[in-house]
């Protein structure tokens, strides 16, 4: 998908590593700066965005990509994750537990958790071109 | 992400500066396992501004090996967005955390 720098729409698509996530993460602090989105709006709206397109790059057997939409309407902010793996609602995952002693915590999880705390609303589809389909919104007001 | 050792008060820190995140992950968590092969380790992250969940789990990885070794792990400086994750995740139940290295130094003393 092409960029759209002066559209206020962020499309992005990239090939499966974690270095993608990187640059993700890049590219949408300077989305995030140039729309003046507050900073610690756009901290959380980069964690949703990392913990979803992470998700499909460590556990996604056979997708060979993963595309961003990120746009700002009114006092939301709305982020759509794409990939071509297998159907996978990582919203379907159940919950760590948070009361666990050090010993007992088990890392597994996390990501969906703060993806579920974080969005106002989020939900998952799978696309009638066979792609994951992960749609969030987030409040934009600090 | 960039990584300086130092000590103080006689207590290894790892200085933290930049992003804790998928693509962060493995470098940091190397070095502080190396760290915390010899001793407790102070993570000041004071200049991180971000953790994800991939970072969670090198906090928790390096706090298990400190435990399991007998020694102390703490962080320090937490960011407004970092603690937010923190507390979301009920890391501030398992991590000590500090305003400054002083009194993580007094801490773990």
């Amino acid at each position: 998908m092409p960029d759209s720098p002066d559209g206020g729409i962020l499309r992005l698509s990239l090939p499966l590593s974690a270095e993608s996530v990187g640059v993700l993460l890049d590219r949408l602090e300077a989305w995030a700066e140039t729309h003046e989105i507050p900073m610690t709006v756009a901290s959380r709206m980069n964690l949703v965005a990392e913990e979803i397109a992470a998700n499909v790059v460590m556990h996604a057997a056979g997708a060979t990509f993963f595309a961003v939409t990120a746009a700002r309407a009114g006092d939301e902010i709305w982020l759509a994750v794409e990939d071509d793996g297998p159907a996978y609602d990582p919203l379907s995952r159940a919950e760590p537990d948070t009361d666990a002693a050090l010993e007992d915590r088990d890392p597994g999880g996390l990501g969906v958790m703060l993806v579920r705390r974080l969005c106002a609303t989020a939900r998952y589809e799978r696309t009638a071109e066979g792609r994951n389909r992960l749609e969030c919104t987030l409040a934009a007001g600090a | 992400m960039e990584i300086t050792e130092t000590t103080e008060g006689g207590q290894k820190i790892a200085v933290l500066d930049g992003r804790l995140d998928t693509a962060t992950a493995a470098a940091t968590e190397a070095k502080l396992t190396e760290m915390l092969a010899s001793g407790g380790v102070i993570a000041d992250l004071s200049a991180v501004r971000y953790v994800s969940s991939a970072g969670l789990r090198v906090l928790l990885k390096a706090a298990k090996q400190a435990k399991s070794g007998g020694h102390g792990f703490s962080v320090v400086g937490l960011q407004p967005a970092v603690r937010e994750v923190f507390e979301i995740s009920g890391f501030d139940k398992i991590i000590p955390a500090f305003a400054t290295r002083a009194e993580a130094v007094a801490g773990a003393g």
